[in-house]
């Protein structure tokens, strides 16, 4: 089977590049630091989790980049696309057993840095931490990183050179977090949808604008945390963090099963245009 | 059935025409020279050949598929050696045949390829980003063997190689055709071709401008070759230009030049040089071929278009009916 020939070779490229070991290494490091940091400010090692997903909603697409921008083009910008390609491999195997290489670094990152984050609460902090909870929380993260994964792989596989690689895959970070979020007071989404809707007369009801954000996958994702802490919310020791839950409006989108859908369907969608592109493409 | 055969084969790039109504037959077990200068299309017929390219316009035929819409099928029974690519860098070369055997689902013994390219097995344990271009050549080499496959196309294969290694190239295209293989050999330097290949093809700014067996290119030129001799003073070469097969003779200041239309005639020109003054080294220059090459594929002729006169290469084109469709 071909696609897992393409998968294990470029896995096993990647891993004797450094580039597997630096991604699983930050990412790990980057989640043990705020537990460990914590340690002494929340008894709660979920507390620390809402913490962590907003470092992973802001940083993880960053630390996924360098992981997976060249998975495609940098085959097709220094050649070895050629070799692959001179194989009997169709261009659906090699686009999906690079893929398949790439997730499957990505989500072995996730569980290890959420595995890691669990061990430190377990010996340090006032109360244990809750399984099913890391577990839950594991499995939002590991959504989150299949949507960008899969935007960023299909990305490179748009793509001929590792100069518009990366441009794509920052342009996508770009456009998909601060951007779409509104994180940039200036520059966001919101503030021109706004624009438009004063420009044809009429105006966004909150409800509208809320429901745009939500069909990035990064928003997608905090708002999917809440599925995390259903066992300890409304929670009257962390008022801030019961706010950001509780006082949401009853719509569509805070349903869990819809920042789910958005969230695979970013990935699932960008990997087929990719795939689709890919297929058209010249090589050589 | 042949082995290759396109039929207005043309890929553009914008205005840029890189091949041009290429129709050409490779038959079925034949070691074919495609020969040409870089940037003749070589490479880009190549890549539509094994789907990497689709054609603006015609097809290709390989094995007896499509080669745009069953290329896959095509490359499952060719083994390829590519110009311009790299391999992971990370993986060591023994990695790199095993995912070609395990690809094609063959059965061969990586070790036995490796060394059938003069690879030392240790050389194939490193990692391949280390590679020296030949060490390269030499493993993508035993990656195209694997399987033995029904067509070897090799895009420049001798590049980086040292003589040693070019000898076992051709060695292995010869056993490779001598099993029944069809190999299609790219180069842009016909010595590298014409001890191996049974025809050549010459191609020049996207179109084949000659096709044919060496010999036969080389009467249908009147190829000639140049004994060029240093000489004490300025000698009587009367002698020497009434023999029969000697073209011409040029005397510059201490050297003659004799142009002789037979190889037969080199010899006896040489005696009589030698009877008329006293030679103190000598010099032939075998360029038959290189000069027949030069004169399809040089510079001042094909490219500025439209020709005077009507130069050499298009009418050998119109001769061997290589040009048009």
């Amino acid at each position: 089977m071909s696609l897992l020939t393409v998968a294990r070779d470029d896995f096993t490229n990647a891993r004797r590049s450094y580039a597997v070991l630096g991604v699983v290494g930050v990412l790990t490091a980057i989640v043990g630091l705020i537990f460990v940091s914590e340690i002494s400010v929340y008894d709660d090692p979920f507390r620390t989790l809402f913490d962590v997903s907003f470092f992973l909603f802001l940083v993880f697409p960053i630390v996924l980049a360098p992981l997976t921008y060249l998975a495609i083009a940098g085959d097709r910008d220094g050649g070895a696309i050629k070799y692959a390609m001179g194989l009997p491999n169709s261009r659906a195997e090699y686009v999906f057993g690079k893929l398949a290489s790439r997730l499957g670094v990505t989500l072995a990152a996730v569980v290890l840095a959420v595995g890691v984050g669990f061990v430190v609460a377990l010996a340090t902090f006032t109360n244990a931490p809750d399984v099913v909870m890391f577990a839950k929380f594991a499995l939002v993260s590991l959504l989150f990183a299949f949507a960008f994964v899969g935007i960023y792989v299909g990305v490179s596989a748009m793509t001929s050179s590792r100069s518009r690689a990366m441009l794509g895959v920052f342009g996508a970070y770009f456009v998909l977090v601060p951007f779409w979020f509104g994180f940039l007071p200036v520059i966001s989404l919101t503030e021109l949808l706004g624009t438009a809707a004063d420009l044809l007369g009429t105006e966004l009801s909150q409800n509208t604008i809320q429901f745009v954000q939500a069909l990035s996958p990064a928003t997608a994702y905090l708002y999917s945390t809440e599925f995390v802490y259903q066992s300890v919310l409304p929670s009257s020791t962390y008022q801030g963090m019961t706010a950001t839950f509780t006082d949401v409006p009853n719509e569509i989108y805070r349903e869990f099963w819809f920042n789910a859908v958005v969230m695979l369907a970013w990935g699932v969608g960008s990997m087929l245009v990719g795939y689709v592109s890919f297929t058209r493409s010249e090589l050589g | 059935m042949p082995a290759i055969e396109t039929d207005g084969l043309t890929k553009r790039f914008g205005d840029f025409t890189a091949v041009d109504a290429l129709n050409l037959t490779v038959e079925d077990g034949e070691v074919f020279g495609f020969l040409g200068p870089n940037g003749a299309g070589k490479s880009t017929t190549i890549n539509m050949l094994l789907g990497f390219l689709q054609p603006t316009d015609g097809t290709a035929t390989v094995l007896g598929h499509d080669a745009a819409r069953e290329s896959r099928a095509v490359r499952q029974r060719t083994g390829l050696l590519p110009e311009g690519f790299e391999l992971y860098e990370n993986l060591t070369g023994r990695e790199h045949v095993v995912s070609a055997i395990e690809t094609k689902d063959a059965d061969d013994d990586p070790d036995h390829l490796i060394e059938r390219v003069g690879l030392a097995p240790e050389a194939a344990r490193r990692r391949a980003g280390g590679y020296s271009k030949g060490m390269t050549q030499r493993l993508t080499l035993a990656v195209a063997l694997v399987d033995d496959p029904d067509l070897l196309i090799l895009d420049e294969p001798s590049s980086g190689l040292d003589p040693k290694g070019a000898k076992l190239l051709r060695e292995i295209v010869r056993e490779e055709a001598d099993r029944g293989a069809t190999v299609f050999f790219s180069s842009h330097i016909l010595g590298q071709v014409e001890q191996v290949c049974d025809r050549v093809g010459i191609m020049n700014h996207g179109e084949i401008v000659a096709v044919d067996t060496i010999d036969a290119l080389r009467d249908q030129m009147g190829a000639e070759s140049t004994v060029r001799a240093d000489v004490a003073g300025s000698p009587d070469t009367d002698a020497v230009a009434a023999l029969d097969g000697v073209r011409s003779v040029t005397v510059g200041d201490g050297h003659v030049e004799v142009a002789c239309t037979q190889p037969a005639a080199k010899m006896p020109a040489l005696r009589a040089l030698d009877d008329a003054a006293t030679v103190t080294d000598i010099d032939v220059e075998n360029a038959d071929l290189e000069t027949l090459f030069d004169r399809y594929t040089g510079d001042d002729v094909g490219r500025d278009e439209p020709t005077d006169d009507g130069g050499q290469a298009p009418e050998a084109a119109a001769a061997t009916g290589g040009g048009d469709a």
